[in-house]
């Protein structure tokens, strides 16, 4: 395991939110209610309505394309969401067999709708987020919190655990290493290690949170005053989500595949 | 045991939202009583920060080619203090949420309430402080970590089958789904609790005072013996109050039935996707439905339409073969519509990369 690799796995999502697209420019209030209307479309639909959640792949596809965020990149953090709720859309493949419809000779079965919409869904919902995530700085979505009345306490609290995440990662990586090569080749911590692996490490986590406080105090910290960049909404950003907002509910209330097939019919 | 977008209703998604909001509002009010409690904000980050780093640690477990790892809604109650902890839990689901994927935006409420306020706000005060009330032995540490542990996780792991369940996303029944879940968090409980055992232990031996600065363990028994009641505190000052965690059980609880109840009832006079499959499943059109059928199928259909989690016979109201076409042609429809968009983005990109080599070459 490599500290480096490990510790840019965090932060490779958040460096990509320092670039400079139309995307990134936006305000940031404006990504974060778009983010959460599109997610709660995308989840109000029924458990068998794969067609209706077709159209809302555009979205993330295009938000991707404008923002440059690499797809691969991306795509493994949906792998890793994904075995719960394959697990949960397996289930349904195997319990609902009857037929939903015929596509040739094959049956198509509830079960497999309803998979196909779960997984679809969770690819949905995770782009989504990891979007929001890939073009909005975290200092400036930390912000956004407070203004949404989220006492300061908790956001800052929440900004502090998201910068120290490197510093410790780098602290466990090298405290794991002077186990392993100690230890003969040793796959991993041994679990009658562990607790005093663990807690040397909590130790002197809360030694370092001491000293960063002190430090914080003695260049004159004061809980109220910290602050970021003012974003000042434009009128691009006010188009960004009233159009994301039409979208999802565009598609929410009409049938666009259905629509479709009406107009299959006329001809 | 992330709870994911995908498996919730918006319902059910919004109403733990409310829930978790409260118990942290409320946390938040608690810890502000402290007079120090910004000093308490960099500890608490830490210990969130460490929550990923202990996550890193493989632990190899013997007989097992699987590692655990420690998911930390106990340790860092009895590191922290109930409330304080609460907070840092969420801090750490939020930080997952956005940058690893591991559950979503919609499910970050339901997973606050099934990871933090479940193990911090009723297990930790519930359980494990009772069982270290009279002293402080490794043993009594072990004893308690582990029921603590084990008892946190299958409330949660219980939890997330009661929210897919009222979601009404899985065809698994109930019981199965339970029995499945269940015992696997157990094992998972167990693993968990011996390793929040021993950190706890250590931490005892090496420097106690972080336990008791933090939890006032100690005090908290010399009070628990006088009063002979349970008491949730999280701060430091020492004051007594008598018995806030009924008020926040009150307190969650109206709010959680409050918007509990607004939400369903919004989202059954907006009838959703049943209707849709209702209509599909009934044949041709809606319109048969609606001008043949007696009032009573009319009023079972409305009521299996708004029903908290309706039977699944709809589905073979009408196999006449109707479906067929449309969904071909749905089908077809759906992978043009993939075409396209990816048609545009690679379109974009094109344009994007060409104009940046067209800048690059002036």
């Amino acid at each position: 395991m490599d500290i480096r690799n490990k510790i840019s796995a965090i932060y490779s999502l958040e460096q990509l939110s320092a670039g400079n697209t139309v995307i990134h420019r936006l305000h940031p209030m404006s990504k974060l209610i778009a983010t959460f209307v599109f997610i709660v479309t995308v989840v109000s639909f029924g458990r068998y309505e794969f067609g209706r959640l077709v159209p809302f792949i555009f979205f993330p596809t295009i938000l991707m394309a404008l923002s440059e965020t690499p797809y691969i990149m991306l795509l493994k953090r949906v792998l890793i969401a994904i075995p719960f709720c394959l697990f949960i859309g397996i289930s349904n493949l195997l319990l609902e067999q009857e037929t939903a419809f015929v596509i040739g000779n094959t049956n198509i079965s509830f079960g497999a709708l309803s998979f196909g919409v779960i997984l679809f869904r969770t690819y949905l919902c995770i782009m989504a987020v990891l979007l929001l995530a890939a073009v909005t700085p975290f200092n400036e979505l930390a912000l956004q919190l407070r203004r949404l009345k989220i006492p300061a306490v908790f956001v800052l609290m929440l900004e502090m655990t998201y910068r120290y995440i490197g510093v410790l990662f780098a602290e466990a990586a090298s405290m794991r290493l002077a186990y392993i090569l100690r230890s003969s080749g040793a796959k991993g911590v041994d679990i009658r290690h562990a607790g005093s692996f663990i807690g040397c490490l909590l130790l002197r986590s809360f030694a370092r949170a001491e000293r960063v406080f002190s430090a914080m105090k003695c260049r004159g910290y004061m809980i109220k005053t910290t602050g970021a960049r003012r974003f000042k909404l434009r009128i691009t950003d006010i188009f960004y989500c009233v159009l994301i907002c039409f979208f999802c509910l565009l598609f929410r209330f009409i049938d666009a595949g259905g629509k479709l097939t009406v107009l299959e019919k006329i001809l | 045991m992330h709870m994911a977008d995908a498996l919730l209703s918006v319902a059910v998604g919004g109403t733990m939202y409310a829930a978790s909001a409260a118990a942290i509002g409320y946390s938040i009010a608690k810890i502000k009583k402290d007079e120090f409690y910004e000093k308490k904000i960099p500890i608490m980050a830490v210990a969130g920060a460490f929550i990923f780093a202990a996550q890193m640690i493989d632990i190899a477990i013997p007989g097992t080619g699987s590692s655990g790892h420690i998911g930390g809604g106990i340790l860092l109650a009895a590191l922290l203090g109930a409330f304080p902890a609460l907070l840092t839990i969420s801090a750490v689901l939020i930080i997952q949420c956005l940058f690893f994927a591991d559950g979503g935006l919609l499910a970050l409420g339901s997973n606050i309430f099934n990871l933090g306020v479940i193990p911090c706000l009723f297990v930790y005060p519930l359980l494990f402080r009772p069982i270290l009330k009279k002293e402080i032995t490794p043993k009594a540490i072990w004893i308690a970590s582990i029921a603590a542990v084990v008892v946190g996780l299958q409330l949660g792991a219980f939890g997330v089958v009661l929210q897919t369940q009222a979601s009404g996303i899985t065809a698994l029944p109930f019981a199965t789904f339970a029995l499945f879940m269940q015992p696997i968090h157990l094992l998972i409980g167990i693993g968990e609790g011996i390793i929040t055992a021993s950190v706890l232990c250590f931490v005892y031996k090496m420097q106690p005072e972080i336990l008791d600065r933090n939890t006032m363990l100690h005090e908290s028994c010399s009070r628990d013996r006088d009063s002979g009641q349970e008491q949730a505190q999280g701060d430091e000052s020492g004051a007594r109050k008598k018995a806030p965690l009924g008020n926040l059980i009150i307190t969650l609880a109206i709010i959680t039935i409050a918007v509990g109840g607004g939400v369903s009832i919004f989202t059954s006079t907006n009838p959703t996707g049943l209707e849709w499959a209702i209509e599909r499943t009934a044949g041709a059109g809606a319109e048969e439905l609606e001008s043949n059928e007696p009032l009573t199928e009319r009023l079972a259909i409305i009521q299996e339409t708004t029903a908290f989690m309706p039977d699944y016979d709809y589905r073979f109201a009408g196999e006449d073969g109707s479906l067929t076409g449309t969904s071909v042609a749905g089908i077809a429809g759906s992978i043009l519509t993939f075409l396209l968009a990816g048609g545009i983005a690679w379109g974009i990109s094109a344009v994007k990369k060409k104009r940046r080599s067209r800048a690059a070459a002036s």
